[in-house]
């Protein structure tokens, strides 16, 4: 699978100061697959999402999309190669309405050519926000505010799709619901990564998944090969992983 | 870090300022000139320093108390015929009530509100001097009392103000006040759940800062001689005040010192180029901003970790 | 009475005036939370340069106006990009510091150049009244210099809220990271904001020079103006400055109309601090952010 990887990781490290975050992560985002990286809080998830977005920069390693290195890279320059990130806490544009939020995703001009097709796609996608599409994106529920999270990074038209803790601080159904939205997406031809705290539901919807402990990935391999019960016991650290 | 090396420090710059103080009989008028205005700026950067760096109140309004200084003084001597000491008691009276009358509406402003309202006063108080037939008017004062000073007496009186204030700043750091200003420094959320001792905290600084500006200001319009509302009020004052605490160092003892200094010499120097010299003292001033946001102490310090005066001491023994 | 109600008509039209003269620093304050000292200054360069483009250019005021605002994007961007963008995440005072330096620098160039004498552009409303009865006089100038204000704050009102650019200032103002997300380079954001606050200040710094006149270190007395007009209308709010104008404006010469002229400035203070203090975060601070 690593040949015609869409995204390559090599030995990516980061630090905040003298505090490392990342050792030596290595990753694949095959084409047109879902991959899902698992991790608990402060296993360094948002550091290495960060660093690869050029949010953070990262202190040694390189990130290739499409063959090309955006190691470092400013984010709007990364963003303008195809990639998007959801980002966590689901962080829309507060004082701006649904609709606005939406055209914000498409801002791009190979998007901005096509936002009306864009947009209807989206709405599509996510029924939910036509109706409060004239709404302050500040009065959205949980749910809502996610969807429309997702929804203005794929009016990007994006070739890779990050998701940052979709199910977090959701019920249960509206997660379900969002997540068979990103199969319906993943169809599409869009590579998707899910990054999770939960591990029941990542290793369901993911083709291949990443075991993130402390900086350091402890584990990866195809979902169907990977038991619910050992990525428990290298994530929280017990049984032969203690 | 014992108690030695703490004593060695204490007795060098006790050194320092014993020989600066010789300076009067040694150096010629224009080094005892320019040490004048070097202890003087140095004092009211201190004093905006404690203000801006330490007590997250970023002042436009500081010129109010170098003009009712100078204004004092001009009055007391002039109005009333009474000595010149007579005009530092009253202008500490003067801007204590003053700063402690305008800290209710200024103090509800925050952030850059609070720069903003802060300068509105200032400038309220010109146009009402400006106004006002009790001071004269535009016309201002000539205070003749200044006169007869002699300049080695000016230079000894500058030269107090100026480790005063060194002092001062440092006394409110260690005391109990000054752990909050730290805290709040480093960490303003976490200072912020005491709300009211926070006010308070704030509002003592901001009444120390303001006497000690006016006291400095009495010193400096002996120097001038001269007052009038426009100059008096001018946001120059402030503008100056904000440069020498920035480019010394926001937050630290040293900075205002360094920043006085290079402030004053540059100034001096400065005169043999008229017309541009101005333009090149800003030009100095965004260029070391941009070079060392921190001022040159925190350059210094980000490099060699050296402190000559350490606030933190207190903060660190308590923790030991 | 007919003066109470030629002093608040006059306000109104002033404070129109005003708002040309603040909204630009609003935008900047509303963008990039920058205490933008240098907007009077950038003002009066604006001033000297309609001066000068005018008496080169055959006397024809709009085409030096075009000129000015060229210009002074050109010279917005420079100083945004060259200076500005470097110190703004360093904190409020390295930022607001170097925006005084420059403040200081560009008075005395023009002072250099131009000495301290008083400057003023010539209007072709100077003389002319649109209104001229018993109860009120409107003079052509104050009106068009209220049309000129207005129609400035309706257009960037139209650029923040309906156009791309608008929206990935607003989306830089929101959350940087975000937009960056969305592929939009914040710092040249903040370059295009600053832009438009120097294009906008120019205007008002035309309208200034035909009314009232000017000299190279005018920029700082109408500094306070615009703090005042964006104090009331709410940092950040460009329709709010408009509102903030015409209080601020109005209440100048009502304070002339009651206490005298000599107090018109000074009444102009008084109203603007108690507003602040009652209302801390300006007048219109729970109405709107944009």
């Amino acid at each position: 699978m690593d040949a015609n990887a869409l995204m390559a990781i090599d030995g990516l490290s980061a630090h905040y100061g003298d505090f490392q975050a990342l050792y030596d992560v290595s990753m694949r985002f095959p084409k047109g697959k879902i991959i899902s990286i698992i991790g608990s809080n402060g296993a360094g998830k948002s550091t290495l999402l960060n660093s690869v977005m050029g949010i953070v920069k990262p202190s040694a390693g390189k990130v290739c999309f499409a063959g090309k290195d955006v190691t470092g890279k400013r984010t709007s320059a990364i963003v303008a190669n195809g990639i998007t990130m959801s980002p966590e806490g689901s962080s829309v544009f507060e004082d701006m309405s649904v609709h606005e939020n939406l055209l914000m995703g498409a801002y791009l001009p190979e998007a901005r050519k096509r936002k009306d097709s864009l947009l209807a796609r989206a709405y599509e996608i996510f029924p939910a926000l036509k109706e409060k599409e004239k709404q302050l994106a500040t009065f959205l529920s949980g749910g809502q505010r996610q969807m429309l999270a997702i929804g203005r990074a794929l009016m990007s038209d994006p070739k890779l799709l990050i998701c940052d803790e979709i199910s977090l601080g959701l019920a249960p159904v509206v997660v379900g619901d969002i997540y068979s939205r990103i199969l319906d997406v993943n169809e599409s031809g869009v590579t998707v990564v899910l990054v999770e705290q939960e591990v029941k539901r990542s290793l369901e919807y993911s083709d291949y998944g990443y075991v993130l402990v402390k900086g350091r990935v402890v584990m990866e391999g195809e979902t169907k090969d990977l038991s619910e019960e050992e990525v428990k016991e290298a994530y929280f650290g017990t049984g032969k992983y203690a | 870090m014992g108690q030695r090396f703490w004593n060695i420090k204490t007795l060098c710059i006790v050194a320092a300022v014993a020989v600066l103080a010789f300076l009067p009989r040694y150096g010629s008028d224009y080094a005892v000139n320019i040490g004048i205005l070097v202890f003087l700026y140095m004092s009211l950067g201190q004093m905006w320093n404690l203000l801006g760096g330490f007590a997250g109140l970023a002042s436009l309004g500081q010129q109010i108390f170098v003009g009712l200084g100078g204004y004092t003084l001009a009055l007391v001597t002039q109005e009333y015929g009474m000595g010149i000491a007579a005009s530092f008691g009253i202008a500490v009276g003067v801007s204590v009530v003053f700063a402690y009358v305008i800290s209710f509406p200024i103090f509800k402003m925050s952030g850059v509100y609070f720069t903003i309202g802060s300068w509105i006063v200032s400038e309220a108080i010109l146009v009402f001097f400006r106004n006002w037939k009790f001071v004269h008017y535009d016309a201002g004062y000539n205070i003749t009392a200044a006169y007869k000073i002699p300049m080695g007496a000016l230079y000894l009186g500058a030269l107090a103000i100026g480790v005063g204030s060194i002092a001062l700043v440092y006394a409110v750091l260690r005391s109990k006040m000054g752990l909050a200003l730290m805290a709040m420094r480093d960490n303003e959320s976490a200072a912020e759940v005491r709300g009211v001792r926070l006010y308070r905290t704030k509002l003592f600084c901001f009444l120390i800062s303001s006497a000690y500006t006016a006291v400095t200001g009495v010193v400096l319009y002996l120097n001038i001689a001269y007052v009038k509302p426009g100059a008096a009020f001018s946001i120059d004052w402030t503008v100056c005040m904000v440069f020498i605490a920035v480019i010394g160092g926001l937050g630290t003892i040293e900075g205002p010192i360094i920043g006085a200094v290079i402030y004053v010499i540059l100034r001096q120097y400065l005169y043999n180029f008229p017309g541009i010299s101005m333009i090149i003292l800003g030009s100095v001033a965004v260029a070391i901003i941009l070079l060392a946001p921190k001022g040159i102490m925190g350059a210094i310090r980000g490099r060699f970790g050296v402190e000559l005066f350490s606030v933190r001491r207190r903060v660190d023994e308590r923790l030991e | 009475m007919e003066l109470f109600v030629q002093s608040v008509i006059s306000g109104v039209l002033l404070g129109g005036l005003y708002a040309a003269i603040g909204v630009g620093l609003s935008l900047v304050f509303g963008i990039m939370g920058l205490t933008n000292i240098a907007h009077g200054s950038f003002m009066i360069l604006g001033s000297f340069f309609v001066m000068v483009f005018s008496r080169q250019l055959a006397g024809s005021i709009v085409l030096a106006l075009a000129v000015t605002l060229a210009v002074m994007a050109a010279v917005g961007a420079l100083t945004q990009g060259a200076l500005i963008n470097r110190v703004l995440d360093k904190g409020a005072e390295p930022a607001l510091l170097v925006t005084f330096g420059i403040a200081i620098v560009v008075q005395n160039i023009l002072q250099l150049i131009f000495g301290a004498d008083f400057k003023s552009i010539s209007s072709p409303f100077a003389s002319v009244n649109v209104v001229s009865t018993k109860w009120v006089v409107i003079s052509g100038e104050y009106l068009v210099n209220f049309l000129i204000s207005a129609a400035l704050i309706f257009i960037l009102h139209f650029i923040i809220r309906k156009t791309w650019l608008g929206r990935s200032i607003r989306a830089a103002s929101g959350n940087v990271t975000a937009a960056e997300l969305m592929g939009v380079n914040t710092k040249r954001t903040y370059i295009y904001a600053m832009c438009l606050a120097l294009v906008s200040g120019s205007v008002g710094g035309m309208l200034v020079g035909q009314t009232f006149g000017f000299y190279s270190y005018s920029g700082m007395s109408y500094l306070i103006i615009a703090f005042g007009v964006v104090v009331i209308g709410g940092m950040g709010s460009i329709v709010g400055t408009l509102i903030g104008g015409v209080i601020l404006g109005v209440a100048q010469l009502l304070g002339a109309y009651f206490f005298g002229p000599g107090m018109q400035i000074f009444i102009g203070y008084l109203t603007l601090l108690v507003i602040l203090t009652l209302k801390p975060r300006g007048l219109l601070s729970s109405m709107v952010r944009k």
